[in-house]
């Protein structure tokens, strides 16, 4: 039923976004723990724009946004993929910040002592932990992600949900069709859970609730 | 203003944001949305304290029914929700009563259905996290006091456990007041639909987006500097809310 | 951070002047002349006007019409002139006009004294009207049955606005797309769906059983399909508006009109006797 590529429309879209709302992340939880006002303010403000507003409207900005800047129209794909690194990384920004901030203080005092810099210590010894630290949260949130990429959808992307539309137009079925992709999402995301339980259980055991 | 960037240009015009009937939808819109909210919400609190107290009960059946609930609901998007509630469910109903929904706003009432049975299942999952903070001492003490276990846990756990989870439980609300927006697939008039009915009408998206933005910012603060008022207030001394994960 | 918020504000300054400077420099006929190149705005999924068959070939009734005006304009300049096709969408076409990316755009475009104030328009090429879709057998017959029933529409649609304005005693429902809004009718939960009557029929044949739907009513709105390109540049208006001229008078357009809405066409779209008057009328003499 090509199932195949709608499914494919939404993993190219999830996989890409996870990845690259890592990295913003990365850089938004530093750049919000920074001492330096002009670094820490900023990101301030762009964690709490972000969270204060649904993904429909950031989807929507960057829908009109991006060809008046580029000059010619986008595919949906660019768009929906700048939108969603937008905004994920907002959030992922703060995980990897309780991340680093659970990261015991003696362990940064260690670093400095042993004679490494910010970054050295940053890359060597803080985030290493903190993300081990924040992993089930991580893949919490890659799960949310992976849920919302049907917003692609809104805007033509051809994605799952936008599958179930189309064949639920054409064969007239749509009870059916949206309980089939239901389960589909279901079977993606319920998965995703379970193997983020079992790192849980298998990264921190004595952290697991 | 004119803006020009890289080979296309961009008048601006904020009075497109004043002028009547623009207003008017802008604030339409937004009772709307607070509309589709306040009831979603009223509904979802309901499920989640529900089915969220359901998955704790020591007996099996009870548990696995509210586990079903909960993981089949909230692990699929809430945009094929909404289409389900929309566009398939009403099917399985008897003609007469899809008759009286379709004139009396079956898209409002498809929405609140999509959005408060999944923000139920998110609910119930952040109850039942406050309820398993709660020492299980608690229980069994109101259990031994004569207490059946349906009392103990309307009497004692559960008033107990809202207060404790306060935060996680704001901000699965922001995300429901959030999720409102997407409404808009099936037809409902709230606060995105307006902007984007404006900019059809005006081609002044930037204006129009800006606005809807700045207006979910303002509800949003409000209702978190709201919550964090309240959190403090209903604090109970000696007991932190262990384990009150977001969940997803 | 103030310094750097007044240096961002001074090069957004002199940008935006650049983008008005250059939007201003040459008529398109100079700019078509040097650059030899000459761009039309066409839109990728929108048959029968314009689409990319699974060739990746593009077709249609309106890109055709475009490649007429473009060998009018070789026969002017006197040269070859490459033709160059760029996808635009409603909401980019504008820009792209005044920023020179596109001289025209062919797309389906309805000429409205509004937007006349941002683009000038060929003469007509296209008519139809907001007109409804209904289920065979039902009571509406027309915008004049519709008060008090549940009338679907496309957002983003001027559809949408004329029947807001006009018979503002629908209850008006609208839908993101029009395949949901189709859908919504066949369930029931619309009495009518309104859309260009070119559309309605594409729609209608688009469905398994045609038969099942019917267009009705007369035209809610009049909407005429006009090539849109930049104001005050009379020049190239005349090139454009000869060789529309030219395939009414020569026939050449009633052929390819035969073509992508005749009988045996995908989406037949009989043209009333009037607007083949209209269309014939607006050839004015050599």
């Amino acid at each position: 039923m090509g199932f195949g590529v709608y499914g494919g429309g939404t993993l190219r879209l999830a996989i890409p976004a996870i990845l690259l709302g890592f990295v913003v992340g990365i850089i938004l939880g530093l750049a919000r723990l920074a001492n330096r006002p002009w670094i820490h303010y900023p990101a301030v403000l762009y964690i709490e724009l972000i969270r204060g507003i649904p993904l429909v409207i950031v989807i929507f900005w960057f829908w009109f946004l991006v060809p008046v800047f580029i000059g010619r129209p986008v595919p949906e794909y660019w768009v929906a993929l700048t939108a969603f690194v937008i905004f994920e990384g907002a959030y992922i920004g703060e995980i990897i910040r309780a991340g680093i901030q659970s990261v015991p203080r003696g362990q940064v005092d260690a670093a400095t002592a042993g004679g490494l810099n910010y970054i050295q210590t940053m890359v060597h010894v803080v985030l290493p932990q903190a993300i081990r630290n924040m992993l089930p949260s991580l893949v919490t949130q890659f799960i949310v992600l992976f849920k919302d990429t049907s917003l692609a959808s809104i805007i033509g992307m051809m994605d799952l949900t936008k599958a179930a539309q189309t064949v639920s137009e054409r064969e007239l079925r749509p009870f059916e069709m949206y309980i089939f992709i239901a389960v589909v999402y279901w079977a993606f995301t319920y998965s995703m859970s379970r193997f983020s339980r079992w790192l849980e259980i298998h990264m921190s055991p004595e952290r697991a609730s | 203003m004119i803006f020009g960037f890289l080979g296309m240009t961009y008048e601006f015009r904020w009075s497109v944001l004043w002028i009547q009937p623009h207003l008017t939808w802008l604030a339409d819109g937004i009772l709307t949305t607070l509309r589709l909210a306040a009831i979603s919400w009223a509904i979802a609190v309901l499920l989640g304290i529900i089915f969220g107290a359901m998955r704790t009960v020591p007996f099996r059946p009870v548990r696995s029914i509210a586990t079903a609930y909960v993981e089949f609901f909230r692990n699929v998007p809430l945009l094929v929700w909404l289409f389900f509630w929309y566009f398939g469910a009403p099917e399985a109903f008897p003609e007469v009563i899809r008759q009286w929904f379709i004139h009396h706003g079956i898209e409002f009432w498809s929405a609140v259905a999509a959005i408060s049975v999944y923000h139920g299942a998110r609910f119930a999952e952040v109850i039942r996290a406050g309820i398993q903070s709660i020492p299980k001492t608690q229980l069994e003490a109101g259990i031994s006091s004569g207490l059946s276990v349906a009392q103990t846990y309307r009497l004692i756990i559960i008033p107990i456990a809202l207060r404790l989870i306060v935060p996680p439980a704001t901000n699965e609300s922001l995300n429901l007041l959030k999720n409102t927006s997407l409404a808009m697939t099936i037809g409902v008039a709230e606060l995105t639909f307006s902007t984007r009915q404006i900019e059809t009408y005006t081609a002044k998206a930037v204006e129009a987006l800006t606005a809807a933005a700045l207006l979910y910012l303002v509800i949003c603060l409000s209702i978190s500097t709201v919550m964090n008022r309240l959190e403090s207030k209903f604090a109970i001394p000696g007991l932190i809310a262990r384990g009150a994960r977001a969940e997803h | 951070m103030k310094r750097y918020g007044i240096i961002f504000l001074l090069v957004m300054l002199v940008l935006s002047f650049t983008g008005i400077a250059a939007a201003q420099a040459q008529s398109t006929m100079e700019k078509i002349k040097n650059s030899g190149v000459f761009t039309i705005g066409v839109r990728p999924a929108s048959p029968p006007f314009s689409f990319i068959n699974k060739q990746n070939e593009r077709g249609g009734f309106s890109n055709e019409l475009g490649m007429l005006v473009h060998k009018g304009l070789e026969k002017k300049l006197g040269k070859t002139i490459k033709l160059e096709m760029k996808e635009t969408t409603p909401a980019t076409r504008i820009p792209l006009l005044t920023s020179m990316a596109v001289d025209l755009v062919t797309e389906t475009m309805t000429d409205t004294r509004a937007r006349r104030d941002s683009v000038d328009f060929s003469i007509t090429y296209f008519v139809t009207g907001a007109q409804l879709i209904v289920k065979k057998g039902s009571p509406i017959k027309g915008a004049q049955d519709i008060a008090g029933k549940r009338i679907g529409t496309q957002q983003g649609s001027t559809n949408e606005r004329v029947l807001r304005e006009k018979y503002s005693k629908a209850e008006l429902v609208t839908f993101p797309d029009q395949a949901a809004a189709f859908m919504a009718l066949q369930q029931g939960k619309l009495d009518a769906y309104c859309n260009d009557g070119i559309q309605l029929w594409g729609l209608k044949y688009k469905t398994p059983n045609p038969d099942q739907w019917e267009v009705v009513g007369n035209y809610i709105s009049y909407e005429p399909y006009g090539m849109a390109m930049r104001k005050n540049d009379s020049d190239f208006r005349a090139v454009v508006n000869n060789a529309l001229m030219e395939a009414i008078e020569g026939g050449v357009y009633f052929n390819l009109y035969d073509k992508w809405f005749g009988p045996k066409s995908d989406v037949p779209y009989p043209m009333a006797q009037s607007t083949k008057d209209f269309l014939l009328l607006q050839v004015v003499p050599k």
